[in-house]
C-alpha cells in the first residue's frame, strides 16, 4: 500500500494527499494499492502543484494494527514528529492512529522513495 | 566585541531586502523550487523533515546579551520557544515558516545578525577559539582575524559558487578548541623569530566521507599577508576543485590528488600573481582590533573568599567549579562553561527562557560577552570569581548548571533523522540514552575527559570522526545501526578515529559504550585520559569487550 | 540572434546579438563569430588576420590564460556556465580583467541567472545572455541592489575597508 506525501510550500509542514486535497494526518490520506495507477497519477498531479507543495512523492506503507504505517523510519518520523520532543509535530495530537504509528513494528526499509538525496 | 558601522548595517539591510524579494517571487510562482532552493540555501534556509529550518550565523561564536535575547524572542515568536546550537557555532530554528523568514531576517538585522552563507557552496561561518580574549595561553586575539575574514568572505563575488562548502577555523592558543586541523583551512597563530605575528596554515582537513587531518601548507604566513594567501587558496580551489562528484568536491580531495607540495606550489604561484593588492590595509586590521580591545578588568586578589566559602558549603557548586570553570588570564576572574547537555536533554538545544537567563547573567556578571563552542555549549568568558556562585545559581534555576564539560555526557550530536532530510539514523536519542547511563556524576568525573560525538550520516555534522568515541548512524537493511570509531581527536593532537567493528543496532550502543569505558577504567595508568589509554593499548582490548561475545 | 544584456555607462540595455556562435564542425560563416577555444586554435589566426570580429568561448575547464597573446585582438571572451553553480567562470573573468588586462567584452553564456548578475558584474562580466528571460531592468535592479561591498574585485566599487579609511 502507498500514500502520497509532500511538504507544504508556505510552512514546510508534512502533508498527505486525500481526494485531491492536502491533509495533515497520514490516517486521513488516500491509500493506493501498489499496482494501482491512481497512485502515480496523483503523484504527477501533485508534482505540478509547485505553488502549493514541495517535492511530492509516494511512500510505502505496512499494516500497523488497524492503521497503516510508513515502512521507513524516516517517513514514520515525518508522520509523527521528532522522537526527542514528543510534544512537537503531529504526534502532539495523540489519538489511536498516532499511537499505532509509534508502536508500529515490521521491517522498516530505510526509504520509501528513491533518490532520497537529490543532487543536481 | 565588534560593533557594526553604517556600512555593515546597510550591507545587511540590502541582503535582507534581496531575500524578501526572492521569497516573494517564489510564493508568486515567478521562480521554481529548483531555482529558489539555492537562493534560500544561500541564506541558511533548508526544508527539513517537518518544517523549514533557518540557520542563523553566529560569527566566530560570539554574541552579546542583546543578540541572544533576540534569538530567544525569535524562538518564541516564530518557532516553538527554543533554538538549537550547532557544531558550526550557529543557531538553528527547526520549525520555521517560509513566509515568516523575511521578517525573521529583519528582526535579526536589528541586532546586527543574519543568516548569510550559513549554507551553500561558499565560505561559511568562521570558527574561532571560544575562550578568545579570556585565556592566558593565546598569542593573539583570533576574533580580530575572524571578523576580518567574515567581512572579506561575505557576498564574495568570486567565491560564492565554489565546488563545495568551505570552512575556516582560527585559533591562537596551543590548545586547539576549534578542530582547526579538520577544517578546509585551519589557521594557527604563531610568533616568528622577531616576535612578528603569523599563521601556520593547514589546508584540506575535513570529515565527511573522506576524513583527513589537514596537512600544513605554510609553516609561517606573515599575518599581514593573510588575505592575499586566502585568495590564492580559494582561487586554486575554485578553478581546480572537482565538480563532477559532490563527495569529491571539497578542497581536501584536491590537496590529496595534487599532493601537498604541488598544491602548495600552485597556491604560491597564484599568490605571487596576486601580490599585495589582495591584502587588507593594516589600518583596517587595526580598526577591527580596536573593537576587541581587552576588557577593563578589575584588579582582584587571586583568591575570592566568597568563592571559596561557597565551594566549601555547596557541593553542587564545587562540582560545577571542578568541571565547568576554566582559568582566566586575569587573576580573580574565571571562564564559565555552560553545558547544553543536560542529562536526557537534546544536545545543543536551549529554550528561549534559558537563552534569556544566560543573556541576563552575561549582562550582569559577564561583561556582556557570550560564546558558542563547536561542542554545542555556551561560555561566559569573563566572570569574577566573586560572582561565580551567583552565576551558578542563576544557571541552575533553568537547568543549565550541568557539571559535565568534557565528560562522558557532554556529547555532540547532530539533529539526525529526527529533523534532518539527509540523515540515515537518529543521533539525539542515542546521546540521551548514553547520558542517562552515565548520569552518576561521581562516576562521570572518575572517567574524566571523554569526548563522544555522534553523527546521523556520513556528512559528519556531529564530528564523529574526531570523537574519542565516535558514533555514526548508518542504514542497514532499513534499520538504524551505529558504527563505532575509536581514537579520534579534534584538538591539537588531531586524529581520525578507527572503525572498531561491525555496526550495532540501536539498543546495543549504550551497552557498548559502557564496556569501552570499563576497559579504560581497568587498563588506565595514572593521569591517563581515555584517549591516552587507548593510544597506549591499541584497540584490541576495546574490541574484545564489545565484540568478544560474538566469537 | 539571441538577446544580449549589455552593461554600458553604468546602466544595462538589451540588444540583438550580432555575434554568431560557431559549432566546431560547422563551416565558418560570414559576420561576427564566437568560436570554441579548440576551433580558435586552428582557425583563429587566419580570421583575425582577415580583420574579422572574433570572440572565443572558454569552457570552465579551459584556462583563460591560454588566450593571452590574442587578447588585444579579441572582441569577445564568452565564459561558459554549463550550470549556474559552476563558479569557475567567475575566476576566469576576474583574471581576464585584473591580471591579463583584457578590455573587450566578457560575456556570460550558458545557465546565466539574474540572481548572479551582481557578482558577475563585480568579477568583470559586461555582457550577459540571460537564460531566465530577465529584462535589462531586472538585471540592473539586482546589480545595483547592494550599496556597499566588502572586497576589492574587478569593478569600480570601493570596498568598505577603503571607504572607512576615507578612500
Amino acid at each position: 500500500m502507498k500514500a502520497l506525501t509532500a511538504n507544504h510550500l508556505l510552512d514546510g509542514r508534512v502533508v498527505f494527499w486525500s481526494q485531491g486535497q492536502w491533509v495533515d494526518r497520514l490516517a486521513d490520506a488516500d491509500l493506493f494499492d501498489d499496482s494501482d495507477p491512481a497512485g502515480p497519477e496523483a503523484e504527477a498531479e501533485a508534482r505540478a502543484q509547485t505553488k502549493l507543495v514541495v517535492d511530492a512523492y509516494l511512500i510505502d506503507l505496512i499494516q500497523a494494527e488497524e492503521f497503516w504505517a510508513p515502512v521507513s523510519y524516516r517517513e514514520r518520523i515525518r508522520a509523527l514528529g521528532p522522537t526527542n520532543h514528543l510534544g512537537h509535530g503531529k504526534q502532539a495530537d495523540g489519538g489511536p492512529s498516532i499511537a499505532a504509528l509509534q508502536q508500529a513494528h515490521g521491517a522498516a526499509r530505510s526509504s520509501g522513495r528513491v533518490n532520497l538525496i537529490k543532487r543536481k | 566585541m565588534y560593533r557594526y558601522d553604517t556600512l555593515d548595517r546597510e550591507i545587511l539591510a540590502d541582503r535582507s531586502a534581496e531575500f524578501r524579494d526572492q521569497v516573494r517571487r517564489r510564493l508568486a510562482g515567478e521562480i521554481t523550487e529548483d531555482q529558489f532552493k539555492p537562493l534560500r540555501l544561500m541564506n541558511g534556509l533548508y526544508l527539513q523533515l517537518h518544517a523549514y529550518m533557518l540557520r542563523v550565523a553566529i560569527p566566530y561564536g560570539t554574541l552579546n546579551s542583546r543578540q541572544l535575547r533576540k534569538l530567544a524572542e525569535i524562538g518564541r515568536t516564530y518557532d516553538k520557544g527554543y533554538g538549537h546550537f550547532t557544531t558550526r557555532t550557529n543557531l538553528q530554528f527547526h520549525w520555521i515558516k517560509l513566509e515568516d523568514t523575511p521578517d525573521i531576517l529583519d528582526a535579526l538585522a536589528t541586532v546586527d545578525m543574519h543568516a548569510i552563507q550559513t549554507s551553500g557552496n561558499c565560505i561559511r561561518n568562521v570558527t574561532a577559539d571560544p575562550y578568545a580574549g579570556a585565556t592566558a595561553d593565546e598569542i593573539d586575539d583570533p576574533r580580530v582575524w575572524s571578523e576580518a575574514i567574515r567581512q572579506w568572505s561575505s557576498l564574495h563575488p568570486e567565491f560564492s559558487f565554489l565546488p563545495r562548502k568551505f570552512k575556516i577555523a582560527i585559533t591562537a592558543a596551543p590548545k586547539d578548541r576549534t578542530a582547526a586541523r579538520v577544517h578546509d583551512i585551519g589557521l594557527m597563530a604563531r610568533r616568528g623569530r622577531e616576535g612578528e605575528l603569523g599563521f601556520e596554515v593547514i589546508v584540506g582537513g575535513g570529515m565527511g566521507r573522506t576524513p583527513i587531518v589537514g596537512p600544513t601548507v605554510q609553516e609561517f604566513l606573515p599575518a599581514h599577508r593573510l588575505f592575499s594567501y586566502l585568495e590564492a587558496v580559494l582561487r586554486v580551489y575554485n578553478r581546480h576543485g572537482r565538480r563532477d562528484n559532490i563527495y569529491k568536491a571539497r578542497i581536501k580531495i584536491l590537496v590529496q590528488a595534487l599532493g601537498v607540495d604541488e598544491f602548495a606550489r600552485q597556491v604560491d604561484e597564484e599568490w605571487a600573481s596576486i601580490g599585495r593588492d589582495g591584502d587588507l590595509p593594516d589600518a583596517e586590521i587595526a580598526r577591527i582590533r580596536a573593537a576587541f580591545a581587552p576588557k577593563t578588568f578589575e584588579t582582584l586578589p587571586r583568591e575570592s573568599l566568597g568563592f571559596n566559602e561557597a565551594k566549601a558549603q555547596d557541593q553542587a557548586f564545587a562540582r560545577f567549579v571542578r568541571n565547568n570553570l576554566k582559568p582566566h588570564k586575569r587573576q580573580g576572574y574565571t571562564i564559565v562553561d555552560i553545558s547544553l547537555k543536560g542529562i536526557g536533554e537534546t544536545p545543543g538545544d536551549a529554550s528561549s527562557e534559558q537563552m534569556e537567563v544566560v543573556a541576563d547573567l552575561a549582562e550582569r556578571f559577564g561583561q556582556d560577552d557570550i560564546r558558542v563552542t563547536h561542542e554545542q555549549n555556551l561560555v561566559l568568558p569573563h566572570v569574577r570569581l566573586d560572582d561565580a556562585h551567583e552565576v551558578f545559581l542563576g544557571l541552575a534555576k533553568v537547568g543549565l548548571a550541568t557539571p559535565n564539560i568534557n565528560l562522558v555526557s557532554d556529547i555532540i550530536a547532530c539533529p539526525g533523522l529526527d529533523y534532518c532530510a539527509l540523515a540515515n539514523a537518529r543521533a539525539i536519542i542515542v546521546a540521551q540514552d548514553i547520558a542517562r547511563r552515565f548520569e552518576n556524576q561521581d562516576r562521570a568525573e572518575d572517567i574524566g575527559e571523554l569526548k563522544i560525538k555522534i553523527s546521523g550520516c556520513i556528512n559528519a555534522c556531529g564530528h564523529h570522526h574526531v570523537g574519542h568515541i565516535g558514533i555514526l548512524g548508518v542504514d542497514k537493511k532499513g534499520e538504524e545501526f551505529y558504527q563505532l570509531t575509536l581514537g579520534g581527536s579534534g584538538a591539537e593532537d588531531a586524529a581520525i578515529g578507527k572503525i572498531l567493528g561491525p555496526a550495532l543496532p540501536i539498543d546495543k550502543v549504550t551497552d557498548a559504550i559502557d564496556r569501552l569505558v570499563n576497559v579504560y577504567l581497568q587498563e588506565r595508568q595514572v593521569n591517563e585520559r581515555f584517549l591516552d589509554t587507548l593510544r597506549r593499548t591499541g584497540d584490541a582490548p576495546f574490541k574484545e569487550a564489545v565484540y568478544g561475545d560474538a566469537h | 540572434m539571441a538577446m544580449l544584456i549589455k552593461a554600458e555607462g553604468g546602466g544595462f540595455h538589451a540588444e540583438m546579438d550580432d555575434f554568431q556562435s560557431v559549432v566546431d564542425d560547422q563551416p565558418i560563416p560570414d559576420g561576427k563569430l564566437i568560436l570554441s577555444l579548440k576551433r580558435f586554435e586552428t582557425d583563429g589566426e587566419v580570421l583575425l588576420a582577415q580583420g574579422r570580429a572574433v570572440g572565443v568561448r572558454i569552457e570552465p575547464d579551459e584556462a583563460v590564460e591560454d588566450l593571452t597573446p590574442f587578447l588585444p585582438r579579441l572582441a569577445v571572451v564568452a565564459l561558459s556556465l554549463p550550470k549556474f553553480r559552476d563558479g569557475r567562470a567567475f575566476s576566469s573573468a576576474h583574471i581576464l580583467r585584473t591580471r591579463l588586462g583584457y578590455t573587450g567584452q566578457v560575456r556570460a553564456v550558458g545557465e546565466v541567472l539574474r540572481e548572479q548578475a551582481g557578482m558577475m558584474a563585480r568579477c568583470g562580466f559586461d555582457a550577459f545572455e540571460p537564460s531566465d528571460g530577465s529584462s535589462p531592468e531586472a538585471w540592473a535592479k539586482v546589480v545595483n541592489r547592494h550599496r556597499h561591498v566588502y572586497q576589492s574585485a574587478a569593478d569600480h566599487h570601493v570596498p568598505a575597508f577603503a571607504r572607512r579609511l576615507g578612500g
